[in-house]
């Protein structure tokens, strides 16, 4: 093939190898031919080729002189042909040059209408476009320039009309593109890899003003491509943009212009083509950049949001080409130019970005140079202080515009503006403050952000969102703290979240380079002046903080005069700043907003008690359990709907939300912009934080978690526990301090609930002293206040069972059912011998080594704790508390209220809990809230009954035989009698009982009872008793829950003696019968075999395939 | 016409032990700070900046630390425990070491006082081992100056304070006995210059005002007890004012002499106008006796405090009476 084969390098060779063909071409034009030719073509090496090229082209052109209708398959082969031939060789005639452009374009136009694209195939036009870009680059340098003599002018312009109808109507992107590149070459501003002529600046001017001639055409129709359809891909763009920027920076070049025409007459011999002709006079230039302003602002207005990065870089590098070369020349034009570019500095693709900045400050380095140089001249208009004074100006207009802009316009235009105004900041740098010193436009400026960060405030669901315990008391090692949801924010009048971060960044660049003094005042009056701003204005005010700190502020790069001052705040003005604002956050009006309105809260927190999630499985109450179970709680969960306050009415709440979270967010941001500075303002603010971190709005704690944490880690602490404990004293001094003033500050429980939940025992000396403030307070205000301390004093056992987690939980073995292998009567019996011996005193010397496996006496721990100390050691600080604690609670457990009352006996089961490492302290205790704890399991509300249930066991554990006698004696018979009495109503009793209190109340005891006789082994006679009361129960025509829970109930006994109770079930029905394995052996009559199926048989049944299932299967 | 009643600014915690004596020092360096000492033998130096204790000296060997003050020309910190020393510290450039030590030998609960004679040296007025005995010592030499043993039987010596008056004859110091009565002693003739029974009860706590040469003192009935010396140096009881509940621990004048606070065992700081004694404030927070005051010596009249520190452990900081005041 040939490029393997060597090439022909001999003149000769090539000569006589080529002829054949090249005559054959002559005689007969057809497709085979010419590439017979191309073929051979492709042998001869360049140089060669070079000489030949006259002859070569000669067919070729000669197939494209033949008059008539042509071939296109052939036009298309033919100028493949002489594109080889062009691209490996030099035009070095004029006359070639001219026919060959003018005979490719006659290609290119319709027979009929020579101004318009031939209607030809898109192959054949790329392949004659390609043709024309390598005969432009072919020509020689010296015939080059002829083309753009005066004479020339008409084809020249018949050219560029024909190229540019094809860039705008053509169909393929490939040919439009290819059009444009021509077009490029035409005017010698390709910028493709090959060698180009080089013009001098002579040579220049006369492109130049030949070219203007055209200029209005290109200018125009390109324009029109560029913000044509979007659909036409960016490469089409691109190009379009480069023949746009090239030629108008030929055209328009300050260099061309300043040193005037050339004024030499035309000849006359040119007759009309003097009226193509253009005169760049001052005249001519100002009126073009008037018009090429317009053209600019289309274009602008169209690529500076363009969707492609490249179409984005390509306007920059219009910007800077023209910027560079016609700055002057343009004038008007270079408002909107530098206006592109001040845009384009927050471009989100990072090679924009750099390109841009790259540019702008080449622009003012440009602009400085030339001012220092006209400062020595003093001849020309032009200084440094236009180009600061323009963007000065642009962004006064700005600002004027803004508020409008921000109104009337669509998400698109406005993330536009907003970047614009956001380069014109960065650009501008350290005298955006002098801009900012205008009151007018501060006021402009803060005017359109106040406007455009309206938030939406109509959400109903932020309202409806409660916290409850269960975030709050969230487990202090959980390690994601950012996994708290944060809200998105709504706003009224954009839902782009890239407005969002512009905006913020705007306010970040102003708070960087502006005075903070300034600002912190102006934003602060607009706070106070309205609740309409006042969300707005803190959200302002925070970044602005932030920015004043230089977080997230990218100032590298660029920026006027950086060298003068990096940025505007010292740590000393940003701490006087950050305290003003964080007075005016958290002072009272402002900060003690109401988020919940008062009855939904009444309702929902009944409803929260008294939903039946908090009262699942009450047999296994270990303290983290119970603390599963509040979990548990889920808002959404509540059946009814509560009754929805008015609509403005919850506007009113939600804004307060909203304003609640982004202060919330504020003094997070502070804590960022002062650092480690921040810790000596935690005396004020943390305390206003953990507030609202106990608050019920979901969003408006999590907003103070997240806060939160974002504080301990400004301040260098590692979690929220090393925040709060190494700043408890300033805590608790707020909390006692308000304790004593509940009135005005009822949220001092609260804080302390958060400080707790969030701590360890590390906290305890100090908090001991504030709960006896606590405690005091309580005494002080039983009547009001007694539900808001209970959930502290909730949230101190909490604590104090967490921090010291006793025996009731861990040491205290739980009962495991007992083994259930089947008795070995062998062992049994040498057992017995063994032991009958022993007694007798035979072989208890050699017996030793047996002996070892006979349990140790028991009771020996016993003893040791008899002879323990009889110093009566100082009761620790947490059993101090907790009997305390204890105390009020025997008070408030007989206090009208049900929520309290069920909340008192949470806390009064933390509390045994907690004492139950200490009997001596317990016991006492325990005989002191016995009658009123009875109350409740006998003669209360079903709720408080089964929650007493749970005391119950939880104190059956620690205190054994104290309570045991008395359950007995007090509780069993009433329990169990009113059971039997209720048994028969609820067995006839239709579906509407369930909804009666009888029948929850018998649920309860039903529930609650199983697991009392388990966890405080009572005796075979109160089995006896319970047994009874709940065998009614097992029957089929109970209620579905009371044959569950009365099953539950034999459950639990089963578990405490299984033998017992599998022979009172048999008793009652007896699926199998017991053959005796040995005559001898009477057989087993239980009473219940045979008997027909009954109601209770399902029950038994159950029970005994669930509790005895193996042994069942084995006996039977 | 009443405002309601203020709550303090501050209350600092965590001293862990009853606080028996305060005293400000806000003149010195940038950071304000306030001393205390405890019944459990600590001195807590709190910056009042921070509002936390910046350093803990433990000097007394546990027992009760009963008076501190500090000596003006350098960070020296002086200190009285119930183990019968008076201790000096040095406390300067964070250090806190034991300086000297002078051992008293009184076992009750009178407090030193000082008095600065001359740059560098300063003489010290204490309880001596006997019953009525005051001893006077100079330091830093320790030579004993006086012993003032009083003829009569007083009892025990509960207080006293030392002072240079300005007509130029040597210090004087006024104690108060376990029996009521006030004794005026000129230290340099070691005589009793006059004697006056100020209470039927022993005298608690007394303080003088040097400017205006008035003293009041309290004890454990409800009557706090004024008195002046005349031009002749006679003690001159004035004028009563009756409390609503008996006890009082100390007594404090402000430093402007407009402002008289005392510390009672009804838990509760009271305020009276220094000139005509008449009442003005009760400060409630204490949850048990108030056992000392002090008001703070700072430069600025709007920052300088009052400080009580109680039984319950807890000092609380107030700013009281303080926002109109002009240095004049």
């Amino acid at each position: 093939m040939p490029s393997i084969m060597a090439q022909i390098s001999d003149p000769k060779i090539a000569f006589a190898y080529l002829r054949p063909a090249c005559v054959l071409l002559t005689r007969a034009p057809t497709v085979t031919n010419v590439e017979t030719l191309s073929g051979q073509l492709k042998e001869v090496d360049d140089a060669t080729l070079q000489q030949l090229q006259e002859y070569v082209l000669f067919p070729l052109r000669f197939v494209l002189k033949v008059p008539g209708p042509k071939n296109e398959k052939l036009v298309q082969t033919v100028a493949e042909a002489m594109s080889h031939v062009l691209e490996d060789t030099c035009v070095q005639s004029w006359e070639t040059l001219r026919d060959l452009l003018l005979e490719l374009c006659l290609c290119l136009c319709s027979p009929t209408d020579p101004g318009k694209p031939a209607d030809t195939s898109e192959e054949l036009k790329s392949a004659v476009l390609r043709c024309l870009d390598a005969l432009l680059h072919a020509a020689y340098g010296d015939i080059v320039f002829k083309l753009f003599e005066p004479v020339m002018l008409p084809g020249l312009g018949a050219a560029i009309s024909l190229l540019l109808a094809l860039a705008e109507k053509e169909k393929s992107r490939d040919v439009q593109a290819a059009a444009l590149k021509c077009l490029q070459s035409l005017t010698l501003q390709c910028d493709c890899s090959l060698e180009h002529v080089v013009p001098s600046s002579e040579e220049r001017c006369t492109i130049g003003s030949t070219v203007a001639s055209f200029l209005p055409g290109i200018t125009v129709a390109v324009a029109r491509i560029i913000t044509g359809d979007l659909r036409q891909g960016h490469a089409v763009t691109i190009r379009a943009i480069k023949v746009w920027s090239r030629t108008v920076g030929l055209v328009m070049e300050d260099a061309q212009i300043q040193a005037g025409e050339p004024s030499e007459t035309p000849s006359a011999d040119l007759g009309r083509i003097t009226q193509l002709m253009v005169q760049r006079t001052p005249a001519w230039v100002k009126s073009t950049a008037e018009k090429l302003s317009v053209l600019l602002r289309k274009i602008i207005s169209c690529t500076s949001s363009h969707q492609h990065w490249r179409v984005r870089l390509e306007m920059v590098e219009l910007d800077d080409h023209l910027l560079a070369r016609c700055s002057q020349s343009l004038g008007e034009c270079v408002g909107p130019l530098l206006e592109a570019l001040v845009g384009a500095v927050n471009d989100e693709e990072p090679r924009v970005r750099k390109r841009c900045e790259v540019v702008l400050s080449e622009v003012s380095q440009r602009t400085q140079s030339r001012s220092s140089s006209d400062i020595t001249s003093k001849s020309s208009s032009s200084s440094a202080q236009t180009f600061t004074d323009v963007l000065s100006e642009n962004l006064h207009s700005l600002a004027t515009s803004l508020p409008r802009l921000m109104r009337t316009s669509n998400d698109q235009k406005k993330l536009f503006v907003l970047n614009v105004f956001l380069g014109y900041l960065k650009v501008l740098g350290p005298l955006v403050s002098v801009v900012l010193n205008s009151a007018a436009h501060l006021e402009r400026i803060s005017k359109a952000l106040m406007q455009v960060l309206e938030l939406d405030v109509m959400d109903v669901r932020i309202v409806e969102e409660r916290s409850h315990a269960a975030t709050i008391e969230t487990s202090p090692g959980s390690p994601d703290p950012y996994t708290a949801h944060t809200q998105r924010k709504h706003f009224l009048y954009f839902t782009d979240e890239k407005i969002f971060s512009a905006l913020m960044e705007i306010c970040r660049t102003l708070g960087y380079y502006g005075n903070i003094y300034l600002l912190t005042d102006h934003f602060l009056d607009l706070y106070r002046q309205s609740s309409a701003y006042r969300k707005q204005a803190a959200t302002v005010l925070n970044e602005v903080v932030r920015g004043a700190a230089g977080i997230a502020v990218a100032t590298d790069g660029h920026g006027l005069e950086r060298e003068v001052r990096g940025h505007s705040a010292s740590q000393e003005d940003l701490t006087v700043a950050v305290v003003s604002v964080m007075e005016e956050y958290t002072s009272l009006h402002n900060w003690h907003l109401i988020t919940v309105s008062e009855e939904t809260e009444r309702d929902q927190q009944d409803q929260q008690l008294l939903s039946p999630a908090g009262l699942l499985s009450i047999s296994n109450n270990n303290v983290s359990n119970t603390k599963a179970n509040s979990l548990q709680v889920i808002p959404s969960s509540f059946g009814t709907p509560s009754p929805s306050p008015s609509t403005s009415a919850i506007h009113q709440l939600n804004s307060n939300i909203w304003q609640l979270c982004i202060q919330l967010e504020g003094i997070a941001c502070f804590a960022q912009a002062l650092g480690q500075d921040f810790r000596p303002i935690l005396m004020t603010s943390l305390y206003p934080v953990l507030e609202k971190a106990g608050e019920e709005t979901l969003l408006v704690s999590q907003a103070a978690l997240g806060s939160m944490w974002d504080i301990s880690e400004a301040c260098g602490y590692r979690s929220l526990k090393e925040l709060i404990n190494e700043n408890s004293d300033y805590l608790l001094n707020d909390v006692s301090l308000n304790l004593q003033r509940l009135g005005q500050h009822p949220q001092a429980p609260r804080v302390l609930t958060v400080m707790l939940t969030h701590s360890d025992c590390s906290l305890l000396p100090l908090v001991g002293d504030i709960v006896q403030d606590v405690l005091t307070a309580l005494d002080l205000s039983y009547d009001h206040k007694a539900a808001l301390f209970c959930s502290v004093l909730h949230a101190l056992m909490k604590a104090l069972a967490r921090w010291f987690p006793s025996s009731c939980e861990s040491a205290r073995p739980k009962h495991t059912s007992p083994p259930k292998e089947v008795l070995d009567i062998r062992h049994f019996l040498l057992d017995l011998r063994k032991q009958k011996e022993l007694a007798e005193g035979i072989g208890i010397e050699e017996d030793d080594t047996e002996d070892l496996e006979v349990p140790p006496p028991t009771d020996c721990e016993d003893v040791e704790d008899i002879g323990g100390p009889d110093v009566k050691a100082e009761l620790p600080a947490h059993l101090c508390i907790t009997k305390d604690v204890m105390e009020r609670c025997i008070h408030l457990l007989s206090d009208p209220s049900l929520r309290l009352r069920l909340k008192v006996l949470d806390v009064l089961e933390l509390c045994v809990c907690v004492l139950s490492e200490r009997e001596n302290e317990l016991l006492p205790m325990a005989h002191r809230c016995w009658p009123a704890l009875l109350q409740r399991l006998t003669a209360d509300d079903p709720l408080a009954v089964l929650r007493a249930f749970r005391v119950l066991c939880t104190l059956g554990e620690t205190c054994g035989d104290f309570l045991r006698r008395r359950v007995s004696k007090e509780v069993l018979p009433k329990l169990s009698s009113s059971l039997v009495r209720q048994a028969p109503v609820s067995a006839k009793a239709g579906p509407v009982y369930t909804h009666t209190l009888a029948y929850k109340l018998q649920l309860a005891v039903l529930q609650g009872l199983g697991s009392l006789c388990h966890r405080l082994d009572l005796g075979d006679a109160d089995l006896d008793v319970v047994c009874e009361a709940c065998l009614p129960y097992l029957s089929c025509r109970q209620p579905i829950r009371l044959q569950e829970a009365g099953r539950s109930v034999f459950q639990h006994l089963i578990q405490v003696d299984p033998d017992a109770f599998w022979f009172t079930l048999n008793e009652l029905h007896c699926p199998s019968s017991y053959a005796p394995p040995h005559p001898d052996l009477h057989p087993v009559h239980l009473s219940g075999m045979g008997r027909p199926r009954d109601e209770y048989s399902d029950n038994v049944l159950k029970l005994l395939r669930e509790e005895f299932g193996s042994v069942a299967e084995t006996a039977s | 016409m009443f405002r309601p009643a203020p709550s303090p600014v501050y209350t600092l915690r965590g001293a862990g032990g009853p606080l028996n004596t305060l005293h400000f020092s806000c003149h010195g360096g940038d950071t304000p700070l306030l001393f205390s000492g405890s019944g459990k033998g600590a001195i807590h130096v709190w910056n009042l900046n921070t509002r936390r204790a910046e350093k803990i000296v433990e000097g007394h060997s546990g027992s009760s630390v009963i008076w501190v003050s500090t000596l003006q020309e350098t960070d020296t910190l002086i200190s009285q425990g119930r183990d019968m020393q008076v201790c000096l510290w040095d406390l300067s450039e964070g250090r806190s070491e034991a300086m000297d030590s002078v051992w008293t030998g009184s076992v009750g609960f009178c407090q030193c006082s000082v008095l600065e004679t001359s740059p560098g040296t300063r003489l010290l007025a204490f309880a001596g081992q006997q019953t009525e005995e005051i001893k006077i010592i100079e330091l830093p030499s320790k030579t004993p100056v006086c012993t003032l043993v009083p003829d009569a039987k007083l009892g025990m010596v509960m207080c006293i304070k030392l002072w240079q008056p300005d007509s130029g004859q040597g210090p004087l110091l006024v104690a108060g006995y376990e029996d009521g009565s006030l004794l005026l002693w000129d230290v340099t003739q070691r005589s009793m210059l006059s004697q006056a029974k100020a209470h039927p009860e022993p005298i608690m706590c007394l303080t003088f005002d040097i400017t205006c040469l008035r003293g009041v003192s309290g004890s454990s009935e409800d009557k706090l007890s004024s008195w002046m010396l005349d031009r002749q140096n006679n003690l001159q009881l004035q004028d009563d004012v009756t409390l609503v509940n008996p006890g009082v621990s100390q007594l404090c004048v402000r430093g402007d002499g407009k402002l008289l606070a005392s510390a009672g065992w009804d838990h509760r700081v009271r305020l009276f106008g220094w000139k005509k004694l008449r009442p003005l404030a009760v400060l409630q927070y204490h949850t048990d006796m108030v056992l000392s005051v002090a008001f703070s010596d700072h430069q600025d009249p709007r920052q300088r405090l009052l400080a009580a520190g109680s039984k319950d452990h807890r000092i609380s900081l107030w700013s009281i009476y303080n926002e109109g005041a002009d240095t004049g």
